[in-house]
C-alpha cells in the first residue's frame, strides 16, 4: 500500500516539475497564496429576498410530463413563497448529468453534501451569515427560550404530498421521542441542561420551546449539527434527527400505526430482521429511491451499488430570479471508485464535472499540467479553521504519572509547540499553500481573538523551547541529546497516535518528531488503522492524537476538536467530556483551572446573543491557544476538499466557495445553479 | 478409485468447516468491530455516535452475543442458503457479491486466456530452442515479469496509458455506460476498458508460467524416451507435443486447484490499483469495515473453491498422467 502510494507520488513529482515551480514562484512573487491565480474571490449564489418573479418555467422533461398529464404545471408544485435564488453569474440552461465520483457505502457525505438545501436554515455563500432555507425565516423570543420557524406555503415533498408543520411533529412524536429508534435527548435540543419541546402552531409555523435561553440555537439549525442537518444527512446511515420526516411516508412502517406485530411482518417479508431495521433503510435517501425527500435531487439507484445516481426532483422549492425551477441539472451520477488514487486520475481525465471530495492537495501540480487536456478549472477554497494538522494533547493521560504530569503542563506544551518548524512542515505537505499558526481560526471569522494569538507559541523558537523544557527540570540528556526522564532516566517519549485519513497524518507526525529533537523531546509515531485509534480516543490511553481542528471555526457548532465537550471523543481526556456533558454528575473535573475556565466560558454561551457569544468565543480561544490544549501547525489550506476541478463546460461556478463542515462544501455554493453551458 | 474420491470428498467437507470457523474467528480477531469502524468513520465525516446509540446498533445488528453464538447463527444459516446482510453495504451478501462477481469472472478468463495463449507456446520454444537469440530474450523479459511486483506494473502502464495514450483509466465502463442496461455500445465500452485490465493481470503469472513449462519441458527433452523417439524417426513436432510436453503439463492441471479462487476473486492489489469493480477490492473493504457476514461470505466462498479446486486437479492430474492413476490401484 505504502509503496503503490510513495511510486505515485514520485510519479508525479517527476511529471510534473515545471509546474511545481511555477506555482511556487507564482506563490513567492506575491507572499501570499490568495495571490496565485487560484484562489478567486469569494462568491456564490445569493437567496435574493426580492419580489417573487412573475411567471415560472420547468425543465423540458417536466414539462413534457405535465404536457401527458403525470405531474401537475409548475406552478402548482412549487411553493406559494419558493426560495428565489440568484446564481453567481447569470441564469443557467436546462440539461446536463454531473459526472462525479464516490467511494463507497460509507461516502454518502458525497451525496448529503450536495442535498445541503434540505436544511431547515442555512449560511450563506461566506460562512458567516443566517439565510433562510427549508424555512422562509424564523425568530427568536427576546428571552431566547422560543425559536420560531416560518414555513413555505403550498411547499411539497419530491413525490408531490404538502409539507408541513405535522412532518416536524410526526418527526418529534413518533421519530425522536421513540427510545426504540432514538435511545435519548441529544444536547442540541435543550438548554440549560432541560430537554426542549416541538411545538406546532398552524400548518406552516413551528416552535422549538427550551426552559432557558438558548440564543444559540439559529446558529444550530443553519449549522451541521444533529437537529439542523437536513434530512439527508441526519436521516441516513441509522441516524434519525433533522426535525422534520415525511410523516405521509413513513407511517406505514411504524408500530404506532398499526401494530408491532404488522410492521415486524412486513419487515421480514421485505427481508429485514425486524421493524427498526427496515425503518432505518427506508427512511435513508441514500438507500431508498422512494423516499420523499426536499433536496434538488433524489436517489434513482442507491449507494450501495456501483452506481450512486439521481435525478432532478420535480418539486423542488427554489427558482432561480427568472422563475426557472432549479435544478438545471437533470441528473448526478456517481461512480464508485475503488480507491482515491482512480478519483483524482480520473478527475483529470476530465471524466468528472466537478469534484473536490477526495482530491489530493500533494497532486496539484500534476492537475494543473492537465488543465487543458481534461478540460477544466481548478479552484483552491481555503478553509477558516486554525489547522489541519493538530496536535490534541489528551489532559487526562493516566497511564505514566510523568506523561500525564507533563501533558497536564503548560510549559510543557508550550516547548512541543515551538519545536515545530511550521514552515518546513507547510512546504513539504501543503505546496506552500496554507498559513502556519496555532489552532485559532481565520482571523475573517468573527470569532477570531485576533492575529497575535495565531502566532503566540505557535511559531520555531528551539532555544525558547530548550529553556521552557529546562525549567521543568528536564535537564539530564543522553548521549543522543534527548532529555531524560527525572524518576528513571529513561528518554521522555511521547507519543503522536496518527491515522491515515483526508492527510497523511502519520507523515507529518514523523516531521514534527524530527524537529523535537532539536528540544531533546523524543516523539514516537504511532500509526494506527481509524478505528482502532478512535477506540483507543474513547479510552483516553493516547498521548497527543493527531488530526484536523476543521469545524472549531464556529466553536459552538462543533467543539469536538477544541474541548472536552463530547463525549463520543476522548481526545483531551474522556472523563473530562462526561464531566462537561453531565453537568458534573459524572466523570471528572478537569484538574487545569484554565481547562474549567473555558468549559464553564463554553457553557454560558448558549444564553447569550450573539455578539456576546463571539466576544466568549475570543475569550475561550485566548485561553486555548496560551494554554496550548490544542497545538495547531498549517491550516487555511485547501487540503481538505478545497482543490476543486470544475469543468470549463460549467456555468455558475464560483471562484471560491466557503469549506467548512457548517458550510456543507460544497453545498453552500448550491449545486443546483450550476449548469451545463454546452 | 470409489473409496479414494469419497475420502478426498469427506476431508474436503471437514476443510470447508474449519475455513468457515477461521474465517468468522479471524474478522472478529482485531479490537472493536464493525460498530466501532462504523462510528470512527462517521466521527471523520464530521458526525458524532454516543455510546447509547452505539449500544442500540449493536443490538440491531446481533453483536455483544458470545461469538460461538454468532457463529452458529450464521453458519446455520449459511447452510440454509442465506448469506445474510452486509452490514457496510446493508444488503444481502449474495446480492453485493452477485453485482461484481460476473465481471470478476469475465475479466480472469480474459487474463487466464491471454496467460495460456502467451505462456505454452512461449515455454515450448523457449525449451526445444534453448539458448538461442529469442529463447535469450523471452528469458530476460520473463525475468523481469516475474520480478517486478505487477501493482507496480499496474501503475506504470496506468500513468503511460493515461498520459500519452489519453485512454481511460480505472473502472471497466465509461461513465455514461455504468448506468445503462446492457446495449451492444456497452459491450463495445466494456471491450474497450478490457484488454489493459486483463494485460495487466496476465503478465506476471505468464512469466512464470512461462519458466515452468520451460523447465519441465526440458528436463523431459532429456529422458531416454525422448531420445528413443527421435531415434525410431518420429518427427521432431510430434515428438515433443505428443509426448514431453504432454508430461510437462502436469504442473499446469495441478495450478486448477489455485485458479479456482483465483477466478472468482481477481488480484486483489491490482482490482485495487486499477479500480476494477471485482471482488477482492470488496474482501478488502469488508475486512477493514470488520463487516463479518460479506467478508466471512467471500472468505468462505474462497475456500471452498480452493477445496473443490484441488478435488478437480486430483482428478485431472490422474486423467492426463496415467502413472498416477495406476499408483492407486
Amino acid at each position: 500500500m505504502t509503496n503503490r502510494r510513495t511510486f505515485l507520488g514520485y510519479a508525479t513529482a517527476l511529471a510534473a516539475v515545471p509546474a511545481a515551480e511555477a506555482l511556487a514562484q507564482a506563490v513567492q512573487a506575491t507572499g501570499s497564496v490568495t495571490q496565485s491565480g487560484l484562489v478567486g474571490k469569494l462568491e456564490g449564489p445569493i437567496p435574493a429576498g426580492g419580489p417573487k418573479p412573475a411567471k415560472f418555467s420547468e425543465a423540458p422533461q417536466l414539462a413534457e410530463l405535465v404536457k401527458a398529464g403525470k405531474l401537475p404545471p409548475v406552478e402548482q408544485r412549487i411553493p406559494a413563497e419558493p426560495m428565489v435564488v440568484k446564481p453567481v453569474e447569470s441564469t443557467g440552461k436546462y440539461g446536463g448529468t454531473w459526472r462525479r465520483a464516490f467511494i463507497g457505502p460509507s461516502d454518502g457525505e458525497n451525496g448529503n453534501r450536495i442535498m445541503a438545501s434540505d436544511k431547515l436554515l442555512f449560511w450563506d455563500f461566506t460562512g458567516s451569515k443566517i439565510v433562510p432555507c427549508v424555512a422562509k425565516g424564523y425568530e427568536i423570543s427576546a428571552d431566547g427560550k422560543v425559536t420560531t420557524l416560518f414555513l413555505r406555503k403550498g411547499m411539497k415533498w419530491s413525490d408531490g404530498h404538502a409539507f408541513t408543520a405535522d412532518d416536524f411533529m410526526f418527526w418529534y412524536e413518533d421519530i425522536y421521542l421513540n427510545k426504540d429508534i432514538v435511545p435519548g435527548p441529544i444536547a442540541d435540543m435543550s438548554a440549560g441542561g432541560k430537554p426542549g419541546k416541538l411545538v406546532k402552531v398552524d400548518e406552516t409555523t413551528v416552535q422549538f420551546v427550551f426552559e432557558n435561553p438558548y440564543f444559540l440555537f439559529p446558529s444550530m439549525l443553519a449549522g451541521d449539527t444533529l437537529i439542523g442537518g437536513g434530512q439527508a444527512t441526519r436521516q441516513s446511515n441509522g441516524n434519525s434527527y433533522a426535525g422534520y420526516a415525511p410523516a405521509h411516508y413513513l407511517k406505514q412502517f411504524l408500530p404506532k400505526y398499526s401494530s408491532e406485530a404488522e410492521v415486524n411482518a412486513k419487515a421480514k417479508a421485505a427481508g429485514f430482521e425486524s421493524w427498526i431495521r427496515m425503518l432505518h433503510v427506508k427512511k435513508d435517501w441514500e438507500l431508498n429511491s422512494e423516499l420523499p425527500t426536499l433536496g434538488p435531487w433524489k436517489t434513482v439507484t442507491p449507494i450501495n451499488t456501483p452506481t450512486w445516481s439521481m435525478e432532478r426532483n420535480p418539486f423542488y422549492y427554489a427558482v432561480d430570479t427568472e422563475g426557472n425551477q432549479l435544478p438545471y441539472m437533470d441528473k448526478v451520477v456517481m461512480t464508485l471508485a475503488e480507491n482515491i488514487e482512480v478519483v483524482n486520475l480520473k478527475a483529470m481525465a476530465g471524466e468528472l464535472d466537478l469534484q473536490e471530495r477526495h482530491i489530493d492537495l500533494q497532486k496539484l501540480p500534476v492537475i494543473l499540467e492537465n488543465r487543458d487536456r481534461g478540460k477544466y478549472d481548478v479552484h483552491l477554497d481555503l478553509a477558516f479553521n486554525g489547522a489541519d494538522t493538530t496536535l490534541h494533547v489528551n489532559m487526562d493521560f493516566r497511564g505514566d504519572e510523568l506523561i500525564g504530569k507533563l501533558l497536564g503542563t503548560a510549559d510543557f506544551r508550550r516547548a512541543l509547540s515551538m519545536g515545530i518548524d511550521r514552515d518546513q512542515l507547510n512546504e513539504t505537505f501543503w505546496l506552500g499553500l496554507a498559513t502556519p499558526g496555532s489552532s485559532a481560526p481565520a482571523e475573517s471569522m468573527p470569532e477570531s481573538p485576533g492575529p497575535e494569538w495565531r502566532k503566540k507559541w505557535s511559531t520555531l523558537d528551539v532555544a525558547a523551547a530548550n529553556k521552557l523544557l529546562d525549567g521543568l527540570g528536564l535537564t539530564k540528556k543522553d548521549s543522543d541529546g534527548y532529555r531524560l526522564r527525572p524518576d528513571n532516566g529513561k528518554r521522555v517519549v511521547i507519543e503522536l497516535l496518527a491515522v491515515k485519513a483526508f492527510m497523511d497524518w502519520p507523515k507529518h507526525a514523523e516531521m514534527i518528531a524530527q524537529h523535537w529533537r532539536k528540544i531533546g523531546i523524543y516523539g514516537d509515531v504511532k500509526e494506527a488503522e481509524r478505528g482502532l485509534a478512535f477506540g483507543r480516543l474513547l479510552k483516553s490511553d493516547h498521548h497527543i492524537f493527531v488530526w484536523t481542528n476543521g469545524g472549531t471555526e464556529l466553536l459552538y457548532l462543533y467543539s469536538s476538536w477544541a474541548l472536552p465537550t463530547d463525549i463520543a471523543s476522548g481526545a483531551y481526556g474522556i472523563e473530562h467530556a462526561k464531566w462537561y456533558a453531565s453537568n458534573g454528575a459524572q466523570g471528572t473535573k478537569p484538574s487545569d483551572p484554565k481547562m474549567v475556565e473555558a468549559l464553564e466560558l463554553f457553557r454560558s454561551a448558549a444564553a447569550k446573543q450573539e455578539p456576546e457569544r463571539n466576544k466568549i468565543a475570543q475569550e475561550i480561544w485566548k485561553i486555548m491557544v496560551d494554554q496550548q490544549f490544542t497545538i495547531g501547525t498549517c491550516g487555511q489550506s485547501p487540503a481538505l476538499m478545497g482543490v476543486r476541478m470544475a469543468s470549463r463546460r460549467l456555468g455558475n461556478i464560483p471562484g471560491r466557495t466557503c469549506i467548512a463542515q457548517h458550510c456543507r462544501t460544497p453545498g453552500s455554493a448550491r449545486p443546483e445553479t450550476w449548469f451545463y453551458k454546452a | 478409485m470409489i473409496t479414494f474420491m469419497v475420502r478426498r470428498l469427506l476431508l474436503g467437507l471437514f476443510t470447508v468447516w474449519l475455513i468457515s470457523m477461521l474465517a468468522f474467528a479471524i474478522i472478529q480477531l482485531p479490537p472493536g468491530d464493525f460498530v466501532d469502524s462504523y462510528i470512527a468513520n462517521l466521527a471523520a465525516g464530521g458526525a458524532t455516535v454516543s455510546a447509547d446509540e452505539a449500544n442500540a446498533m449493536r443490538k440491531l445488528y446481533g453483536m455483544g452475543q458470545p461469538i460461538y453464538v454468532q457463529y452458529g447463527k450464521w453458519i446455520v444459516r449459511v447452510i440454509a442458503g442465506d448469506l445474510g446482510e452486509s452490514m457496510e453495504w446493508r444488503r444481502p451478501v449474495a446480492e453485493v457479491i452477485g453485482d461484481r462477481i460476473w465481471l470478476t469472472l469475465l475479466l480472469s478468463f480474459a487474463a487466464l486466456l491471454v496467460t495460456w495463449s502467451l505462456a505454452l507456446p512461449i515455454g515450448i520454444y523457449s525449451a526445444v530452442r534453448q539458448y538461442s537469440l529469442a529463447d535469450y530474450v523471452f528469458t530476460l523479459v520473463g525475468f523481469i515479469g516475474i520480478a517486478v511486483p505487477n501493482f507496480l506494473l499496474a501503475l506504470i502502464i496506468l500513468y503511460t496509458a493515461f498520459r500519452y495514450l489519453g485512454m481511460s483509466v480505472g473502472g471497466l465502463f465509461s461513465a455514461e455506460y455504468a448506468l445503462a442496461p446492457w446495449t451492444w455500445d456497452k459491450v463495445k465500452d466494456l471491450a474497450w476498458h478490457l484488454p489493459l485490465p486483463a494485460l495487466i493481470l496476465a503478465l506476471s503469472g505468464t512469466a512464470q508460467l512461462i519458466r515452468i513449462m520451460r523447465a519441465n519441458l526440458l528436463d523431459e527433452l532429456r529422458k531416454p524416451y525422448v531420445v528413443t523417439a527421435r531415434a525410431k524417426g518420429l518427427s521432431e513436432m510430434r515428438t515433443v507435443l505428443k509426448y514431453p510436453v504432454r508430461a510437462a503439463l502436469n504442473p499446469f492441471a495441478s495450478n486448477i486447484a489455485y485458479l479456482f479462487p483465483y477466478l472468482v476473486s481477481g488480484s486483489i492489489i491490482i482490482s485495487i490499483v486499477l479500480g476494477l469493480p471485482t471482488v477482492g477490492p470488496l474482501l478488502v473493504r469488508a475486512l477493514i469495515a470488520q463487516d463479518v457476514y460479506l467478508g466471512g461470505a467471500i472468505v468462505l466462498l474462497l475456500g471452498v473453491l480452493t477445496v473443490i479446486g484441488t478435488f478437480i486437479s486430483d482428478l485431472v492430474l490422474m486423467w492426463v498422467d496415467p502413472r498416477l492413476r495406476h499408483q492407486l490401484d
